[in-house]
């Protein structure tokens, strides 16, 4: 071997070296001991539901596989459910936040403050002010695992929790927390919030489907400060040279209301008891509570048959004498069509089977199925 | 012998020429927005295209995101596979080494000839934009307005420009790595040309599929659009410090391997 070969093992072996520690350096953040604490899982749902006026900023990403099958009136909240969605939050409180969605060549900021919310749009430079109700179309913010988190926590009783140990997410030990939803009906299987012990903010929530072992839904922080944000962070005033105009969504769901046909629902479907919600078009039936929510809403033509001509088109959708239904994850949806009369669309976190037995009690079906 | 190669760099017409072709697609995309004034649906297109046409004083960001996916790397792959396959090709390497200096000195200069490419380059580049920007649009010259929607002054987005071209610079030192790596590998330019962007395209197509999601942070294009995360407000550093230790990694790594097969190898031509 001559001199320059001999010279050569070392410093290769230097190289290998130093690429070894490199590779193994994630792994071995990543399996540094987490702390447990003795809490039980009631106590950790209540400092849950108690943590929405902690003051944090950070950066969340959700992963949504619910491919939601919807006309092109609802395309954005379907994104929502079905892409990877960045996000950039400073939260002063319920009612003084700001929420940015981060793209790769701009974002959609939603600032909200007491009488509402302005939502800018970089791409379009467009700010759109609108103002608060009490019934929303989903919107980024939702999904923030403290959000996400307090709203599937708020609803469930002691028996359907339990503790599953802690891990570590964006940097900081969190507590698990698991829901598994008693219902016969439901169509998730479990909702799995983790916690920051000290603070009760939910900092990774997952949701899984029955049937399936991986997440239909995972959003979580990557980066968290626990200290309230400065107000002129969440602040927004339209720039100069921007097209300022107002937000149509309460009127789009007025009219979506309108246009539903009065029919009497009965007060349970498929098991699960009625309820009401402030702000939900009246002729529009809700059942159920917590994770196990059942939505049935007398339609009018035009939309059964863009909804129709939707279902035809994908191929796990199931077609037959009880109408056309399909689940994107946790979420089903059915289009019943009962000849001579309107038609229903029932949809919700139950599973089909739940949303068969739903379609046959319904007034103009109960007792024709 | 830095100098050295300094000069050698910058005497070659070939090096002009290559600066010149990347300038020629900003341009060309300047005039055609200015004929046509279609700017990009929000969503497609380069980032900060949409926005030239309310203030073309950012023109140099649009240009830079122009060249950045394809043509800068490309450019800086030819010339740092070019870097010593180049002499080793033409016969000159044996008497670049007879001379009384180290192989890693040499291997350095080399770098640092890479690196002042890389530099000019970007730099260039986001002149000509200025000029085509300020020349074909109507510019603000009192500022303008941040991706989040607040204001900034004309000297905030003059401070984080130049933050975007140093840190598009630093995203090319991983390109000029791989490819001055491959260059001590081989004695054909070409193949250590071809090696770099093998790893460039690589890269690119995994950055696009879920599935390859794990290894994302990895990936040496990963960050590389983090230079639009200077212009939201406030800032968010936690790509841009990413994108600079990856490179960094990248960069001390693949340099390492370099010195360790260029100082120890047989040069016979």
């Amino acid at each position: 071997m001559s001199d320059r070969g001999r010279a050569a093992a070392p410093r290769w072996a230097a190289v290998g070296v130093l690429v070894a520690v490199l590779v193994s350096l994630p792994a071995v953040v990543g399996a540094l001991p987490v702390e447990d604490a003795d809490v039980f899982a009631p106590d950790l749902r209540a400092a849950v539901l108690a943590s929405d006026s902690v003051g944090y900023s950070g950066y969340a990403e959700s992963a949504g596989g619910l491919a939601l099958p919807v006309t092109d009136q609802l395309t954005s909240v379907a994104d929502l459910f079905s892409d990877r969605t960045t996000m950039r939050v400073w939260w002063r409180g319920p009612a003084d936040h700001r929420v940015d969605v981060v793209t790769t060549a701009g974002e959609t900021g939603v600032h909200r403050d007491a009488g509402g919310s302005w939502t800018w749009e970089y791409e379009r430079a467009t700010a759109t002010r609108t103002e608060a109700a009490p019934l929303e179309l989903p919107a980024a913010p939702d999904l923030l695992p403290p959000s996400l988190g307090r709203r599937l926590l708020s609803e469930a009783a002691d028996a359907e929790l339990t503790r599953i140990g802690a891990r570590r997410v964006a940097g900081r030990d969190a507590l698990g927390l698991r829901l598994e939803p008693a219902a016969p009906a439901a169509s998730v299987r479990r909702v799995d919030v983790w916690v920051d012990g000290d603070s009760g903010l939910p900092v990774q929530v997952e949701v899984v489907a029955k049937g399936s072992d991986r997440p239909a839904l995972d959003t979580r922080f990557l980066d968290l400060e626990l200290a309230v944000p400065p107000a002129e962070v969440t602040a927004f005033r339209p720039p100069p040279g921007a097209t300022a105009r107002n937000g149509r969504q309460a009127e789009v769901l007025r009219e979506a209301g309108d246009r539903v046909r009065p029919v009497a629902l009965p007060p349970e479907l498929a098991g699960l008891p009625r309820r009401v919600l402030d702000g939900a078009p009246r002729g529009i039936g809700l059942y159920g509570s917590g994770v196990t929510l059942l939505a049935v809403a007398p339609v009018p033509e035009g939309l059964a048959r863009a909804l129709d001509d939707t279902l035809a088109q994908s191929p796990d959708a199931v077609v037959d004498d009880a109408g056309a239904r399909i689940a994107a994850g946790p979420v089903g949806l059915m289009l019943v069509e009962p000849p001579g009369r309107g038609p229903y669309v029932l949809t919700g976190t139950v599973t089909l089977d739940a949303l068969v037995t739903a379609a046959g009690q319904l007034p103009e079906l109960a007792g024709t199925g | 012998m830095i100098t050295v190669e300094l000069r050698k760099m910058f005497r070659r017409p070939r090096t002009w020429a290559t600066i010149a072709v990347l300038n020629a697609l900003p341009v060309l995309v300047a005039v055609l927005l200015v004929v046509t004034d279609l700017a990009p649906r929000p969503g497609e297109g380069p980032p900060f295209l949409s926005a030239v046409l309310r203030n073309g004083s950012l023109y140099p960001l649009a240009a830079l995101a122009i060249v950045l996916p394809l043509f800068l790397p490309i450019a800086v792959a030819v010339i740092s596979g070019d870097a010593v396959a180049g002499e080793a090709q033409a016969g000159t390497l044996r008497y670049l080494l007879a001379r009384p200096v180290g192989r890693t000195r040499l291997l350095v200069a080399k770098l640092v000839a890479v690196l002042a490419f890389v530099v000019v380059t970007v730099v260039v580049v986001a002149a000509v934009g200025y000029l085509v920007g300020t020349t074909l649009f109507d510019a603000q010259p009192i500022g303008g307005t941040s991706v989040s929607g607040t204001s900034l002054t004309s000297e905030q987005i003059t401070g984080r420009t130049v933050l975007a071209i140093g840190y598009v610079a630093v995203s090319m030192l991983g390109v000029a790595a791989f490819g001055l790596f491959f260059s001590t590998m081989t004695d054909s330019p070409l193949a250590a040309t071809m090696g770099a962007l093998a790893v460039l395209v690589t890269s690119s197509l995994l950055f696009t599929l879920d599935a390859a999601s794990p290894i994302a942070p990895y990936l040496p294009t990963r960050y590389w659009l983090a230079f639009v995360d200077l212009f939201r407000d406030p800032i968010q550093w936690r790509d841009l410090t990413r994108g600079l230790a990856l490179q960094g990694v990248y960069v001390g790594v693949l340099l390492a391997a370099a010195w360790a097969n260029f100082t120890t190898k047989d040069v016979t031509s």
